[in-house]
């Protein structure tokens, strides 16, 4: 009787190693070190149950932030696939949008690359504080709308957004661009100190700005007198 | 032209190589020169006018091998099965929203995981046919992105920002597949428009490897892919606007148009009867058969001598020797026996279904009245007995659709998809039609019982001896009256759905200490 398998006697499985398995393995540790660190500030931010935007909240978030990220070596795809990560939130616990922006900005400032592309339009949540103490000589470009504070406490890089952010855009801004190709929300340029916010929408409403221009559809609507904090049009 | 030598020299190899999958010898076809090969029904048509443009580029059988190992890996790899397919699909869909560039998504995706799992696992000339392929703009990319995941050089240099997103995607990764066409779809979005724009000025220009449509497979595999993904927890919104996104090709591959579907020539496929039917034949609902029925004929028994008067035909020829005379004739006594005159079987059924407006609208979203009454047609339907429908809302207002016992399922499950929406009252005249039309029939009434005439609805079925099946949707006072006033009625079964999970719960005609002789 002849053996059914006798066919497959010869057969040799070849698996050979291509680029991919290591691009993947890669990326796979790169987003386990990204992800730790964000359980880590979690750790430490959760203990506050409600996360308020305060000064100096921010200001610890993202010290413990810049503690964890400087270690870490990772390109702007990571941090781009980290936030789609964040907003499955099934392999990450949890969501705080505080915390995130800080972390993600963090992210952003010492990345290897100077200009960034982060393509953020099938985001489910918008990320809050994107662009936070965003550096000279570096420019981020987001695809996708942001929410609140984007663009806080800029110190002289670039944020581009295509698409819409929300209030307080440019708080505490002390020098650098911010453009926003769609509109934007209340409280823009609230205690900012310098820089400039294009606006390529409308402007919802002005805060109590310091120093700094703002610009609405190329026309400078501050340092212009004849609108109002908070005024809404 | 393909020499047919080639094909019957390679194919034994080719098997070899991919553990012998059930695909019939691969033909040759004259076609477009740039559509390398198709599969339809499982049989793979090599492209005459392809293999001549590229046979001179590299050998011709290293040119027939790589379109073999590349329609073998769809078959055995990705997407594998018709369910997969579709699930690629949504999902791609959720990224580019337009249906065309999310089908050209699924499609450029399937054909990277099938090339990429065939080049790691296999021993293939793909990537020599990859170097001498005519591409336009995307499949350059898809070329580029080849070279970086494979290692090889493939003569590609293509946009290396999107080249580096693109490979950055675990596509041998099975369990990732569904985040993995996201990603993917994400980053060749804008290359898609660019190319559907393109493909407006000069017209369209196709995938160089063969489309991805439903031609491959059969329409079992289709059957079962769209069961498979009706169960996938999509709601019934998802798989409708997928089922739509499909149902030109549906059509042309002759899917619903079979005998087998219950369906004649021409009948317009409709989404929302087949999701319901897709589920409700996913839930077994089990029916209890009517017990056997004896039947009284008389068996002969014993003798006795034959008296003049008797009937002779049952003289029992062989003790009487032949004569017809007193006392020694013997006749047989005859006893009525005990055997049984009728197999087991099911009897025929009425649906009567609530479509009134406290009822869910069974095209805007699941409704468990709908799928409760589908999967019970679907169990008499099963055991050869047929189905009638009465589905109701203010019928003696003319809120109602009433279907005559058939076993169309098209039909059934067009009547249970009605959706009146308006006040709730049972015309119980024209319940006694339907229940005169087959011998003792089922009744399976699903409603959340919220009737306005339910004091006579109770009189109704108190009166009737036949086997009832009520099914309430969630729990209110009305439900509790009607309960109670028939707890009594031996031939009555209730049951209480409150979600999906409840349903295949249901017994049909399952009534305790059925007698019907006692009631």
């Amino acid at each position: 009787m002849q053996n059914p398998f006798d066919d497959f006697r010869n057969h040799r499985t070849r698996e050979r190693e291509i680029p991919l398995d290591s691009i993947i393995q890669s990326r796979d540790r790169v987003m386990s070190q990204i992800t730790k660190g964000y359980e880590k500030l979690l750790e430490e931010e959760v203990k506050e149950l409600v996360w308020l935007v305060q000064y100096n909240t921010v200001i610890k978030a993202y010290t413990l932030a810049e503690k964890v990220v400087k270690k870490f070596e990772y390109k702007a795809e990571d941090i781009e696939e980290f936030c789609y990560e964040l907003d499955s939130t099934d392999k990450i616990p949890y969501l705080i949008t505080g915390p995130a922006g800080i972390y993600i900005s963090a992210l952003c400032n010492y990345a290897q690359e100077e200009e960034m592309i982060l393509k953020l339009n099938d985001l489910k949540t918008q990320i809050n504080l994107l662009g936070y103490r965003l550096p000279v000589g570096k420019k981020v470009a987001v695809e996708g709308n942001l929410g609140d504070f984007t663009g806080i406490g800029m110190e002289g890089g670039e944020l581009v957004v295509e698409g819409n952010a929300k209030n307080y855009t440019g708080a505490g801004m002390k020098s650098g661009r911010v453009r926003i190709s769609k509109n934007i929300g209340l409280h823009t340029g609230e205690w900012m100190m310098g820089g400039e916010i294009f606006v390529g929408g409308r402007v919802r409403g002005l805060g109590k700005i310091v120093d700094g221009k703002i610009y609405e559809d190329d026309k400078v609507i501050y340092p212009r007198n004849y609108r109002q904090s908070n005024t809404y049009y | 032209m393909v020499p047919e030598e080639i094909i019957k020299k390679i194919w034994p190899k080719v098997r070899t190589k991919h553990l012998f999958p059930e695909l019939p010898i691969p033909k040759v076809s004259e076609g477009r020169e740039n559509v390398a090969l198709e599969m339809k029904n499982k049989q793979i048509t090599i492209n005459a006018a392809f293999y001549d443009k590229i046979a001179h580029k590299m050998g011709v059988e290293e040119v027939v091998e790589a379109l073999l190992d590349h329609g073998i890996s769809h078959y055995t790899y990705c997407p594998w099965d018709f369910h997969t397919h579709l699930r690629l699909f949504r999902e791609a869909k959720r990224v580019v929203k337009d249906k065309e560039q999310a089908k050209r998504a699924a499609g450029l995706f399937m054909d990277v995981v099938a090339d990429t799992h065939c080049v790691k696992e296999k021993k293939t000339p793909l990537p020599e046919l990859y170097k001498h392929i005519d591409r336009g703009k995307v499949d350059a990319v898809i070329s580029s992105l080849y070279q970086k995941i494979w290692g090889l050089d493939l003569c590609a240099k293509e946009d290396e920002e999107v080249v580096r997103r693109l490979s950055r995607i675990p596509y041998l990764d099975k369990k990732q597949w569904d985040k993995s066409i996201q990603k993917f779809a994400r980053v060749i979005k804008a290359l898609l428009e660019v190319e559907e724009e393109e493909d407006r000025q000069e017209g369209n220009q196709t995938n160089p490897m063969g489309e991805h449509g439903l031609g491959g497979y059969t329409l079992e595999e289709i059957d079962q892919g769209l069961r498979n993904f009706a169960n996938q927890n999509v709601g019934l919104k998802e798989f409708k606007e997928t089922f739509e996104d499909f149902k030109d090709e549906l059509k042309d591959v002759g899917y619903g148009m079979e005998g087998g579907m219950g369906r004649g020539e021409g009948t317009p496929l409709d989404a929302d009867l087949i999701y319901y039917m897709k589920l409700a034949e996913s839930y077994s609902i089990p029916i209890k058969k009517v017990p056997m029925e004896k039947r009284g004929f008389l068996n002969p028994h014993s003798h006795c001598p034959w008296e003049i008067g008797r009937p002779f035909q049952d003289v029992d020829v062989w003790t009487s020797f032949g004569k017809i005379m007193p006392g020694i004739t013997q006749t047989w006594n005859k006893i009525e026996g005990s055997t049984f005159g009728e197999r087991e079987s099911v009897p025929d059924c009425i649906i009567i279904i609530d479509s009134s407006g406290s009822m869910t609208n069974p095209r805007k979203n699941l409704s468990y009245a709908v799928l409760g009454a589908a999967c019970a047609s679907d169990a008499y339907l099963r055991n050869d007995a047929k189905v009638a429908v009465y589905n109701f809302s203010d019928a003696p207002m003319g809120g109602k659709a009433i279907l005559n016992f058939t076993a169309e399922r098209v039909k059934i499950y067009g009547v249970l998809c009605k959706y009146f929406g308006g006040g709730t009252a049972l015309n119980l005249n024209e319940l006694d039609p339907l229940l005169d039309a087959a011998k003792e029939p089922d009744i399976f009434i699903i409603t959340d019982m919220k009737i306005t005439n339910l004091g006579k609805v109770i009189g109704y079925f108190q009166n009737i001896n036949n086997r009832i099946t009520a099914v309430y949707i969630g729990e209110n006072t009305y439900a509790l009256r009607f309960r109670e006033a028939m707890e009594k009625k031996k031939n009555m079964s209730f049951y209480n759905v409150t979600k999906k999970e409840d349903i295949p719960k249901i017994v049909l005609g399952k009534i305790e200490e059925y007698f019907r002789g006692n009631l």
